[in-house]
């Protein structure tokens, strides 16, 4: 009777690697693409079956972070539609009013995220890194204030550095750096369906012309609870959403949080839109929502640097999410202070704290402070509900004529009545926005 | 013990979607996994290894991208996987797969020196047939035997197996080397680790044989050699739950309620297909 | 949830919207709650904010069932008397997200 099976001989080859990383999305993936293709001995792991699949979000990517990371993006990317009309409307029981963009080149994709991250991991993979799924990381290995490796089930594998890319629940971090449970105030929590529909159907009742729109809605969709809703085009589909401040939702949604998304897909003035498609999917996940209280005091320690969603490099200023191309660069950054670090040998605190300085002062680091700015509209509640119903209450005395137009001023009052005495802070308050953005 | 389990790359079929119009499957966000209930293979085999000692290997007859599969089992603690995997052995029924099948396994036990166990697990979700292993053992003319919840190896070259059926659980003597059918959901398999799945990706210990080598005749593999074809598939309608609930902290009142329940609907609690 | 069934007409009920969703459930629970902290939780959020109804109200008491668990983490997050013990689940089991 022999038990040799019962603890597998880890050989040297297969349980030190040059460095670990913790999840497979689009920061994990970065990083060890990039740290694969300078040839380090990568090891990234991820809890999903495959690759993607446990990763949601809204719908559209910004690609230029993304192409400077992977050259061969606009070739062979799993893209749905190039972003090419952008709409933002304000809905409240008045009525609704769009703002529609169509420009020229684009910037942005709208594509599965879990098409695109697979993508990514084939591209790590390719390049030689090492990607074990179906494994759910226990604990960041931890010695003396180092960190040394990581920890799942009975086995631990050890690395110079572990890029810890887990995403917004970052329960490792949490237990390494004995932090605490993220606030309610910080965080956001998004639903969204997808909705099938032939892409012919979707370019007639868009406008498209296989372009792609990204839609955000403010207003009573959201039932005027701070946050926003959205609506994506991809190939052969429609993404429809809610993200929604944690903060206010737990107060605020009277029923059950399902039910916002119903009331949208029902809403009378857009269901038409995915009039007989079929639900593909159903999906929800929390995103930090205010980065500055989010985001950990550093974004490294010693053998440990932390990316994407779990650093909390992300850009959500209540309209637009920005994480897919944030988490990904950051991961690209990660890898080059690692690739420094490591012509050092030198893996100290003090070595790999040059990666938050890399963030600070790469575009992240400046977008992030400029949107800081935009914390006035978090912070002002009036942005989600007397905005919306000022300017549908406004622009609907305007354009219903009965006998006689009222001048622009007469429907300002009025929408005024309509709305309530803050409806002139509202007026200032807009203006100032229209300015800052 | 030399072990080889038997493993179906078969689509999720948790979650089907059918084409309203022509009432096909749609395959489209279908994806493939181990058949769960092969799983349970693996694991029964996983026990057998950690209690005797010896090899468990996987094998399976299915296109390339079953590597991600058995990746999977090897991640559970698999020693290696033969994948036989050919153009032609496409389109196959239950026959031509277990001709298939058979063929690979006598390779192996030729090319191992000997084999003890060829394990399946009891069924698959996409066909539900049982044939597989029933078949394979036939065409190897071994013993064999379904339902089998567990093994005992005895002094003389035996092994004792135990099966449950509806009614009976019987021990049977079994010479070696014989064929299991594992009864489904009579095992928690284990899950992957993360040392295993470092192995597997980095010694990549998958087998790929092709018709090249196993040199079978044409005629007898793939869609040529399947004499079963399906005629029409049919769905049941969706019955919608009544999510009824009972609330009383008296068992007894709650299991007459119901068998009441039961009752009413006319389901016949006797005589159901799997405990 | 039918194809028959149209989006835009009926309200179509969480339960019935998750059928569509893939699930691998693992056998073992991934997340466990404390139900002696839920008796004096005023509050509830968790009944509510879970997008995938996993806790439900029954007789006053909370029930909680992880099968059709989406992994967010929201509970976690709003849960005031720390009653949740939250985890994701092992082995490429639970949620398996294709067109998200
Ligand atoms: C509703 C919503 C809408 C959004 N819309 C957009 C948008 O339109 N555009 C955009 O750019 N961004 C959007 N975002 C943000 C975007 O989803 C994230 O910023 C991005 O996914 C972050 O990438 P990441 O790699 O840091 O984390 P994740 O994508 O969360 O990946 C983390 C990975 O780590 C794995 N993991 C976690 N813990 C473990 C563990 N213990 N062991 C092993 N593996 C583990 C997970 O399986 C996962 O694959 C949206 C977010 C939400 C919630
Ligand atoms: S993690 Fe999300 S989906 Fe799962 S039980 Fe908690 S709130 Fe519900």
């Amino acid at each position: 009777m022999s038990t040799e099976h019962s603890t597998p001989n880890a050989s040297p080859s297969t349980n030190r690697f040059d460095a670990i990383v913790v999840g497979a999305g689009p920061a994990g993936s970065s990083a060890s693409f990039t740290l694969a293709r300078k040839g380090f001995k990568v090891l990234m792991i991820d809890r999903g079956r495959r690759a993607g699949t446990k990763n949601m979000y809204g719908g559209r990517v910004y690609s230029e972070p993304l192409e400077a990371i992977f050259p061969s993006l606009r070739k062979d990317a799993p893209v749905h539609r190039w972003v090419k009309a952008e709409r933002l409307s304000f809905v409240s029981d008045e009525g609704l009013t769009s703002i529609e963009y169509r420009g020229g080149e684009s910037k942005s994709f709208t594509t599965y995220l879990p098409e695109l991250v697979n993508w990514m991991r084939a591209k790590a993979e390719e390049a030689g890194a090492l990607v074990a799924t179906e494994v759910r990381v226990d604990r960041l290995v931890v010695e003396k204030e180092k960190v040394i490796g990581v920890q799942a089930g009975p086995d631990t594998v050890y690395a110079d550095t572990v890029i810890d890319a887990e995403g917004v629940n970052r329960l490792l971090l949490e237990g390494a750096w004995q932090m605490n449970v993220p606030r309610q105030e910080d965080l956001a929590i998004g639903l969204k369906e997808t909705i099938k529909l032939d892409a012919e159907r979707v370019n007639q009742r868009f406008g498209l012309e296989d372009e792609g729109m990204a839609w955000i809605l403010l207003g009573s969709v959201t039932r005027y609870i701070p946050g926003g809703a959205f609506v994506y085009t991809n190939r052969d589909s429609v993404s429809i959403g809610l993200v929604l401040f944690l903060s206010h939702a737990v107060k605020r949604t009277n029923g059950h949080i399902s039910r916002l998304l119903e009331d949208f897909r029902l809403h009378p003035k857009l269901k038409h839109l995915w009039r007989d498609g079929e639900l593909l999917e159903y999906s929800a996940k929390l995103v930090p929502e205010y980065w500055r209280g989010f985001m950990p005091r550093r974004l490294s320690g010693a053998g440990l640097l932390v990316v994407g969603d779990a650093a909390g490099v992300l850009l959500n200023n209540g309209m637009t999410i920005r994480g897919v191309d944030l988490a990904a660069y950051s991961g690209y950054l990660a890898a080059e202070t690692f690739t420094k670090a490591h012509a050092e040998g030198d893996f100290t605190s003090e070595m790999l704290s040059a990666y938050g300085r890399r963030v600070e002062e790469s575009f992240i680091g400046r977008e992030l402070r400029k949107h800081n700015g935009l914390e006035y509209i978090r912070r002002n509640p009036h942005f989600f509900d007397q905005y919306p119903r000022l300017v549908n209450s406004g622009l609907g005395r305007i354009f219903n004529i009965g006998l006689e137009s009222p001048t622009i001023w007469k429907a300002l009052r009025g929408a005024q009545k309509d709305v309530g005495p803050d409806a002139w802070t509202a007026i200032k308050d807009m203006y100032k926005i229209g300015r800052t953005l | 013990m030399q072990i080889l389990v038997g493993i179906k790359w078969v689509p999720n079929t948790s979650n089907v979607r059918f084409d309203p119009k022509t009432g096909a499957l749609i395959r489209e966000g279908v994806p493939s996994i181990v058949n769960p209930h092969d799983l349970d293979a693996v694991e029964f085999a996983l026990d057998l290894r950690d209690r005797y000692g010896g090899e468990v290997n996987a094998l399976s007859m299915a296109p390339p991208s079953a590597i991600e599969g058995l990746e999977q089992v090897l991640g559970m603690g698999v020693d290696s996987a033969i994948l036989v995997s050919d153009r032609i052995y496409g389109g196959a029924d239950t026959l031509a797969t277990s001709y298939v099948l058979a063929h690979a396994v006598k390779r192996i036990s030729n090319q191992r020196g000997k084999l003890d166990l060829v394990i399946f697990g009891q069924e698959t979700i996409d066909s539900s047939t049982a044939h597989i292993a029933a078949q394979t053992a036939s065409w190897l003319d071994l013993p064999y035997l379904y339902y089998v919840r567990s093994v005992e190896i005895k002094e003389n070259g035996f092994i004792a197996v135990e099966r449950w059926l509806e009614d009976e659980k019987t021990i049977y003597d079994l010479p070696l080397p014989a064929v299991l059918g594992v009864a489904m959901k009579s095992r928690e398999p284990r899950p992957v680790r993360l040392i295993y799945k470092i192995r597997a990706k980095a010694e990549k210990p998958i087998e790929i044989v092709t018709n090249e080598i196993l040199k079978l005749n044409p005629n007898c593999v793939g869609l040529k050699g399947s004499p079963t074809w399906v005629s029409k598939i049919d769905y049941t309608p969706e019955v919608k739950r009544k999510r009824e609930v009972f609330m009383d902290p008296d068992a007894g009142k709650a299991a007459k309620w119901l068998m009441q329940k039961y009752a009413d609907e006319d389901i016949n609690l006797i005589g159901g297909a799997h405990r | 949830m039918t194809q028959k069934d149209d989006l835009t007409k009926k309200p179509v009920n969480v339960d019935d919207i998750l059928k569509v969703d893939l699930y691998d459930v693992e056998e073992t629970p991934h997340i466990s709650v404390n139900f002696d902290r839920c008796i004096g939780c005023e509050t509830k959020p968790c009944i509510d904010l879970c997008p995938a109804k996993c806790y439900d109200l029954l007789g006053g008491k909370v029930l909680f069932s992880y099968s059709g668990c989406l992994e967010c983490g929201t509970c976690r997050i709003v849960c005031p008397q720390n009653a949740i013990s939250w985890n994701y689940p092992r082995s490429g089991k639970g949620i398996q997200y294709r067109f998200t």
